[in-house]
Formats: C-alpha cells, sequence, structure tokens
C-alpha cells in the first residue's frame, strides 16, 4: 500500500499520531529502517507519549498526511514490538551525523533525509546535505526561498541518493554487510584514502576494519605517513597484520619501521610468515637508502630460459611482483647480468633465447645508496625501476619510480599547511 | 651541517613539543590581548591582593580544559561535532551564530591590543593592524604546517617576556608570596567584578572548541590519556605563572592608579621604570596580540563549518569550501576593519566580548558536561559519578561568577 510518494524525516518527526478513530496516540519519536538493500525499506516508527515510547511495526500505519499520521487500528489494538538486530533509527543514528558519499568521494554532514515509495514500499531514497536541508530543519525553509527569491535563485537541495550512502552509523558497520562493503570497495584507494582521513580516528577504525584486506591495503599504500599510522594505531593487531600481508612489503617496512618495537614485533609475528620475512629483511635497511625504498617483489628469470618459457614463468610470477614491466636475468649464481623489458619479450620469437634479448649493462645501486642518487640515475637512464644488488652483485630488490619520486620530493610540496585544521 | 643541526638540536625539540602540544598551546593564546589588559588592570588598580585568585583560576582552567581533552581523546570528534550530534541542528545553529559575533569581538579586541603594542614602538596603527591582517592570512593560508608550527612554538616562548618583565619591575618578593596564599577581597562591587573578571577571561568559551580540535587532531589514544592530562596540566600552569608576573609587574611599577584601560597604557606606563621591562612589555601585548588573531579566526570558522557539516580544512581548495574561507577571511578583515575606523569604541567592543563570552560560556560548560558523563560517548573515559559532581559544583559557582561579571559589565555598556 502506498500512502504518500515522498517525505521529509524532518517533516514526519514531531507530526501527530493518531488512532483508527482519530484519537491521538502521541507524536513521532523516529523511523527505523531495515539495512541491507540499496534503499532500505522503512520498518517501524517510535511514537513519544507520557511513559516509554511505543513501538510500531511500520504495517500498522495507514496513511500520512501533512496534519498527522494515521494508524490502521484503535489505540487499545495496538501491538507494541521491539527493534531488532540490522534495524536502524534514522532520527537518532543518521540525521546530524556524517556519512560517506561514494559517488562524491567525500565526508558530509546529514541535515536530513528522503523516504519515498519504492517497489511498493517506503523506503529511505535519499540523504539531504545542502543549504536548503539545513533551512528545512531550522524552519527557515519559506524565509529562504523568499529571500533567495529576491536574486532569482533558489537554496539548493542536494540529495545523495542512498545507494551512494556509506553510513558511518555502528550498528551497520558492526553487521559488515557485504552491500555496504560493496560501495567502498568501488572507490579508487586514493580516493578512499582521502575519505578514510576525513574521518575522526573511531570511525577510521571501524570504515577500515570492515573492509576487505585487499582494499584496505590498496588505500593504506595511498594515505600519507600520518594517516598511516593512525590508522594502524586504531586498529585490532590481528586485523592489522591481515592489512600488512597485502601491502607492499616495501611499504609495509616503512609503516611496521616506525611503530614502537613492541606492537611492531607483535604485528610480524602475527603476519604470514613470508611477509613477515620480506618485511623484517627490509627493515635492516635505513630509512633514507635505496634498501630502504626497496620492493623484493620482482621478476627475476634464470639465464638460458627461451622467451616462450619466460612469458610462462611471467604468468605465474607476475601476479605478486610489483612490476613486471622490466624483467631482470640472473646467472646461476644468483648474480645480475642483464635486463629486458616486457615489449622485448613479446615481440621476440617464442624460440629466441632470453640472453640475446638482454640488455647486459644494468645500472644498479647498492642497499646503501642514498635516495638522491638512486632517483638522478634512474631520471638520466629514464628508468621506471632500479635493482637494488648486494656486493656479490645479487638482486636484493627493485626501487619503483613512484616511490623515488615521492622520497625526494620536497617536503613541503607532499604535505601543504597546518595539519590541526586540515582534515 | 645542517641536518646535523637539525636532528642535534631542533628534533629533540619538536619531540617534546609533540608530547606537551595542544593544551600549552591553548592555555597561552589564552593569555591574548585583552586578557593582559585585563591582568594588567588587576595590578596596577588593586596591588598584589589578586594573586591569591590565580589558585581557583588554575584549578578551574584545569578542569574545564581536562574535560575538553578527555572529550577528544575518547569521541576522536572536535566538540562542535559532539554537539550538533547530541543536541540536533537548532542548538547548534544558533551556539555557532553567537560564537561567531563573539568571535568577531574577541579578534577585534586581539587587533586592539596589536594597534596599541604597535604604538608603543612608534607605528601608526593603519599601518600595523593591516599588515598584521596580511601575515596571519597568508601565513595560515599559504605557509606550510612546519612554518606554522615553528612559529607557534616561538610565539609560546615569547610570553616568557613576562616573567623577565616581572623580575625587572623588581617587585617586593616578600610581600607577592604573602599575598599569593592569603584570600582577601574587598566589599566592593569594582573589585568583585574585577575578580570574577579575572577568571571570565582565563576561561574562554572558544578554547574549549580549539582545545579538542587539537587534541583530536594528534590523535591520542585513550591508553595513552594520562599524557593528554599532564599536558594539560602543564599548559595551565604556565599559563598562569604568565599572567602571575604580569600582576605582578604592574603593581609593582603601577599600584596605585585609581583606573587603567587597556594593556599598551601599562607597558607605556613601565616606560620610566626601565626601558627593558616597558619593551619586554609590549612585545609580549603585540606576540599575544598576533599569536591569538592567528587562533581565534581560524578556529572559529573550523568550528562552525564543523557543527554545520561545510567543508572545512585549509587543504581544501577555495572551490571545494568557499564558506571556510568566506568566513575566516571575512572575520579577519572586519576584526582589522573595525579597529581601524576613526573613533572605533574600542572599550565598548572589548566589553561587548567579554558579555558575549559570558553569555556563551555556562551554556557550552553545560554541554560539556552532559556529554562527558555519558557512558554510551564516553566509554570508560566517561566521568566518574565524584568528578561529575565536583565539575557541576564548579561549573554551578563559575556560572554565578558569569551571571554576576555580565550583570555588572552590561550595567557598564
Amino acid at each position: 500500500m502506498i500512502f504518500f510518494a515522498e517525505a521529509f524525516l524532518s517533516d514526519l518527526v514531531r507530526m501527530n499520531v493518531v488512532d483508527r478513530d482519530g484519537i491521538s496516540v502521541g507524536r513521532l519519536q523516529d523511523v527505523a529502517v531495515k539495512l541491507g538493500e540499496a534503499f532500505p525499506p522503512a520498518t517501524k516508527i517510535t511514537v513519544r507519549r507520557r511513559g516509554e515510547p511505543l513501538v510500531l511495526p511500520w504495517s500498522a500505519v495507514r496513511s500520512v498526511s501533512t496534519e498527522a499520521i494515521t494508524l490502521n487500528e484503535p489505540l487499545a489494538e495496538l501491538e507494541p514490538v521491539q527493534i531488532e538486530e540490522g534495524e536502524v533509527l534514522l532520527e537518532e543514528s543518521v540525521l546530524d551525523k556524517q556519512i560517506v558519499d561514494v559517488e562524491g568521494h567525500r565526508v558530509v554532514r546529514v541535515n536530513d533525509l528522503k523516504l519515498g515509495a519504492v517497489n511498493g514500499a517506503v523506503r529511505l531514497v535519499a540523504a539531504g546535505v545542502g543549504t536548503r536541508s539545513l533551512l528545512r530543519r531550522l524552519t527557515l525553509e519559506g524565509l529562504a526561498i523568499r529571500l533567495w527569491g529576491l536574486f532569482g535563485r533558489r537554496p539548493h537541495e542536494r540529495l545523495i541518493g542512498w545507494e551512494h550512502v556509506h553510513s558511518l552509523d555502528p550498528t551497520s558497520q558492526h553487521l559488515q554487510l557485504d552491500l555496504e562493503r560493496a560501495k567502498l570497495a568501488r572507490l579508487n584507494p586514493a580516493d578512499l584514502a582521502d575519505i578514510i582521513g576525513e574521518l575522526s580516528a573511531l570511525d577510521r577504525a571501524t570504515v577500515v576494519s570492515s573492509l576487505d584486506e585487499e582494499t584496505a591495503a590498496a588505500a593504506l599504500e595511498e594515505m600519507d605517513f600520518e594517516l598511516q599510522q593512525s590508522v594502524l594505531n586504531s586498529l585490532e593487531d590481528e586485523k592489522a597484520a591481515d592489512i600488512l600481508d597485502e601491502v607492499n612489503p616495501d611499504d609495509a617496512a616503512d609503516l611496521v619501521g616506525d611503530l614502537p618495537r613492541e606492537r611492531a614485533d607483535q604485528l610480524l609475528n602475527l603476519m604470514e610468515p613470508e611477509e613477515a620475512s620480506d618485511v623484517k629483511q627490509l627493515l635492516k635497511y635505513p630509512d633514507d637508502t635505496a634498501g630502504g625504498l626497496m620492493t623484493p617483489e620482482f621478476i627475476a628469470v634464470p639465464s638460458g630460459m627461451t622467451a616462450q618459457e619466460a612469458i610462462g614463468y611471467l604468468r605465474k610470477a607476475g601476479e605478486e611482483a610489483e612490476t613486471i614491466y622490466y624483467c631482470y636475468v640472473v646467472d646461476s649464481n644468483g648474480r645480475l647480468i642483464g635486463v629486458f623489458e616486457l615489449r622485448d619479450l613479446i615481440v621476440a620469437p617464442p624460440t629466441k633465447a632470453i640472453d640475446e634479448i638482454m640488455v647486459r649493462d644494468v645500472v644498479a645501486v647498492s642497499p646503501g645508496t642514498s635516495h638522491e642518487e638512486t632517483a638522478g640515475l634512474m631520471a638520466r637512464y629514464n628508468l621506471l625501476a632500479i635493482p637494488v644488488v648486494d656486493d656479490q652483485r645479487r638482486p636484493l630488490g627493485i626501487v619503483t619510480i613512484d616511490d623515488a619520486i615521492e622520497a625526494v620530493l620536497p617536503a613541503r610540496l607532499k604535505k601543504q599547511l597546518p595539519r590541526i585544521f586540515a582534515r | 651541517m645542517r641536518t646535523l643541526l637539525r636532528r642535534r638540536l631542533l628534533l629533540p625539540l619538536f619531540a617534546l613539543f609533540a608530547v606537551l602540544g595542544p593544551a600549552i598551546i591553548t592555555a597561552n593564546v589564552d593569555n591574548d590581548a585583552p586578557g593582559i589588559a585585563t591582568y594588567s588592570k588587576a595590578g596596577a588598580v588593586y596591588g598584589y591582593s589578586m594573586l591569591w585568585l590565580l589558585w581557583p583560576t588554575l584549578v578551574v582552567l584545569v578542569v574545564v580544559q581536562e574535560i575538553c581533552a578527555r572529550m577528544g581523546v575518547a569521541t576522536s570528534k572536535g566538540l562542535a561535532d559532539l554537539i550538533r550530534e547530541h543536541f540536533g541542528v537548532k542548538v547548534t545553529f544558533i551556539l555557532m551564530v553567537a560564537l561567531l559575533v563573539t568571535n568577531l569581538a574577541n579578534t577585534a579586541g586581539e587587533f586592539a591590543g596589536l594597534a596599541g603594542g604597535a604604538e608603543i614602538f612608534h607605528l601608526s596603527r593603519y599601518i600595523a593592524v593591516p599588515l598584521g591582517a596580511l601575515i596571519i592570512w597568508l601565513v595560515i593560508l599559504r605557509g606550510s604546517y612546519q612554518s606554522v608550527e615553528r612559529i607557534f612554538l616561538l610565539a609560546c616562548v615569547v610570553y616568557l617576556a613576562y616573567p623577565i618583565s616581572g623580575i625587572l619591575a623588581r617587585p617586593d618578593w616578600h610581600f607577592v608570596l604573602r599575598e599569593s596564599v592569603r584570600p582577601a577581597l574587598k566589599a566592593d562591587v569594582n573589585a568583585v567584578a574585577m575578580a570574577v573578571g579575572i577568571v571570565g577571561t582565563t576561561i574562554a568559551p572558544w578554547m574549549q572548541f580549539y582545545l579538542q580540535a587539537t587534541v583530536v587532531e594528534k590523535g591520542t589514544r585513550a591508553s595513552d590519556y594520562s599524557l593528554a592530562r599532564w599536558d594539560v596540566i602543564i599548559g595551565s600552569v604556565f599559563a598562569i605563572i604568565v599572567v602571575f608576573f604580569i600582576v605582578i609587574a604592574c603593581a609593582a611599577t603601577l599600584y596605585p592608579v585609581a583606573e587603567m584601560e587597556t594593556a599598551a597604557q601599562a607597558a607605556a606606563a613601565l616606560a620610566p621604570l626601565g626601558k627593558y621591562a616597558s619593551l619586554l612589555f609590549a612585545i609580549g601585548l603585540l606576540n599575544a596580540a598576533l599569536f591569538a588573531a592567528c587562533i581565534l579566526p581560524l578556529s572559529t570558522t573550523y568550528s562552525i563549518c564543523e557543527g554545520i557539516g561545510w567543508e572545512r580544512g585549509v587543504g581544501r581548495t577555495f572551490r571545494q569550501a568557499p564558506q571556510f574561507y568566506l568566513l575566516y577571511t571575512g572575520m579577519i578583515v572586519l576584526g582589522a576593519g573595525i579597529v581601524l575606523l576613526p573613533k572605533a569604541p574600542l572599550l565598548r567592543i572589548m566589553l561587548f566580548s567579554q558579555v558575549m563570552n559570558g553569555l556563551l560560556l555556562p551554556v557550552i560548560l553545560i554541554l560539556m558536561l552532559l556529554l562527558v558523563t555519558r557512558k554510551s560517548l564516553m566509554g570508560e573515559l566517561a566521568a566518574s559519578r565524584s568528578y561529575a559532581i565536583f565539575c557541576w559544583v564548579l561549573c554551578a559557582l563559575l556560572i554565578a561568577l558569569d551571571l554576576f561579571l555580565l550583570a555588572s559589565s552590561i550595567g557598564m555598556v
């Protein structure tokens, strides 16, 4: 039964609720919706009256007019119900709180909520975040429309469709709904990182915990250093370790390296042994050297393979590596003897030996080389990555161009302006 | 070499600053130009007899700031944010309008202090005030975080000018010590108003918003809460020590005078007793005015945008956060502009800001206490029953004093 097309929560709240015979029951206090659908259906209402507020199922509502909400039973026959898990009270838990606008990539405050009839049920359809919904709440809407009208304008409504809203309400976070998780996972990691940066520390912890590890790791890699620390600090150890497993080892080493000793050890113990040993390896090198920048996940192909074999090798190993555009060739002693680009490999005849397509004169740095020198070499030779080798010329890892740029960029370009009020 | 110097000398300093951050800055900003005027007047007109009052003031300052720090740590949200989420849009809106008006008047007060301080150095206010406003605007909107942090740190150190100027004034230390512990108050309306004024200017409403914002930004965890508490205590003690020396500097040299209006008068009056005492006092005043004029408009704008839900922060562009930039710029332009008006009624503006502070403070204190006692919000950091009662009693006392001040201020306006 559809009895209204649409209404704002602020118009409904405090409206008179009358029973079938027109006898006053009280005033509407709140509307509950059931989470888990793109547009959550309204399931309960709470009515304020003397004593305990009365909770009624939405099905008890017969009609909503501009004057009153009419119920379809007489007062004496109303059956009170309870708010159940998975239901959230809009006025109490969503209105005036912050939400994530997934489409606009921003954290915004909810000024009003719009309910509407969709698919035969009354549902939560949109969040009002504009000036007009703010004015409506202040009961200044009429005045403002006239004022704006003098300039031939109208106050801006700005609704965000609920399918694009990720609620920060603890109940919905706690439920770990796939739908909610998917909304955030759709975002570009850099946008997600920005959004997480705008949240309060507690919201950060719940949002990051609700993400799957891969999404969380991708976002974590995009954050600036202080935000990374703050996120890691706010997470439970187990979750933090799971996310670190998915983070590139070089970034993970930077992160773990700056944690207090005790917590760093704890996280390393909880991580997958393989990932943890990569990180521990990298932690040995000081921050301001090539060793501190490198990642151990690169492609090393044994000398003697054919192009065909090498492509097969890449298929298997390529997923873990940070980049596959450069493949390094090592001899039987594990020493670096050459490098070739992915393009060279693909255009080569399948039977050609990689030793014939590789470049033998590989530019490499040692773990102790400074950031500036590393970046300088990469610029000079137009490299997207540079290998880091030990004194036997065995490759330890590679430094990729993105990390090198970030390391030498002046600090002021990386982060501008007072943190205090920059959120 | 430069990096060596940075590592050896400056980093430990910043590390210290990182631990003892927000409350120390807040407490220092609190000794702003109108504040210094009040303390100078207390010393000049009432001598050492008001010194004992600094003890109760210290207690109140610590308690009020501690509540903010506690809420910041427990909820990791700003005060305006919490008020919006728990008391709704109407309360927030009215409060934010009041905060804007009050702090606009306060900002004008800071620029008036800047003008007064500059004139001691024979620099016309028509140069000093626009220049100061421009510097403030640029530093906050165009400077890097590191530079701003260093400037703030330096500004805190400059407050040491007051203890030095207090010592240069050669007070009778024996007498000072005795008066510091002997509660006495003349049964005189003006004296009581003065006493209330000292407490009132020390606990300004906007500080609560600022302190909580900085605590949140530091991201102190609940387990490190005791550190935040020490920050509050150390900051408050430092602020009160500065007040103590302002009072004795003026008491030792100026007392007794019948009336005194501005801090600049105090600085000028110190001149015959030693050039350095006077200069230091003026430098302190300039510093305080600039420091507060920097933080006040920024913190006000930030709180308002937070409460209303507008985009905010200097990391945003003008297109992303127009309200933030317009409000911030507007406050500085208006605040500085009022002072430059010919025959600007500066005294009235100061009184007006005091009255507005007085009206706003009880409301904010009550909201704060309602929030800090909520178990569902604060978790294990919720105020215990006995602490809550203590706070409510203190709050009631403060409100009573506040209303008294309000009544006497309105009488004067």
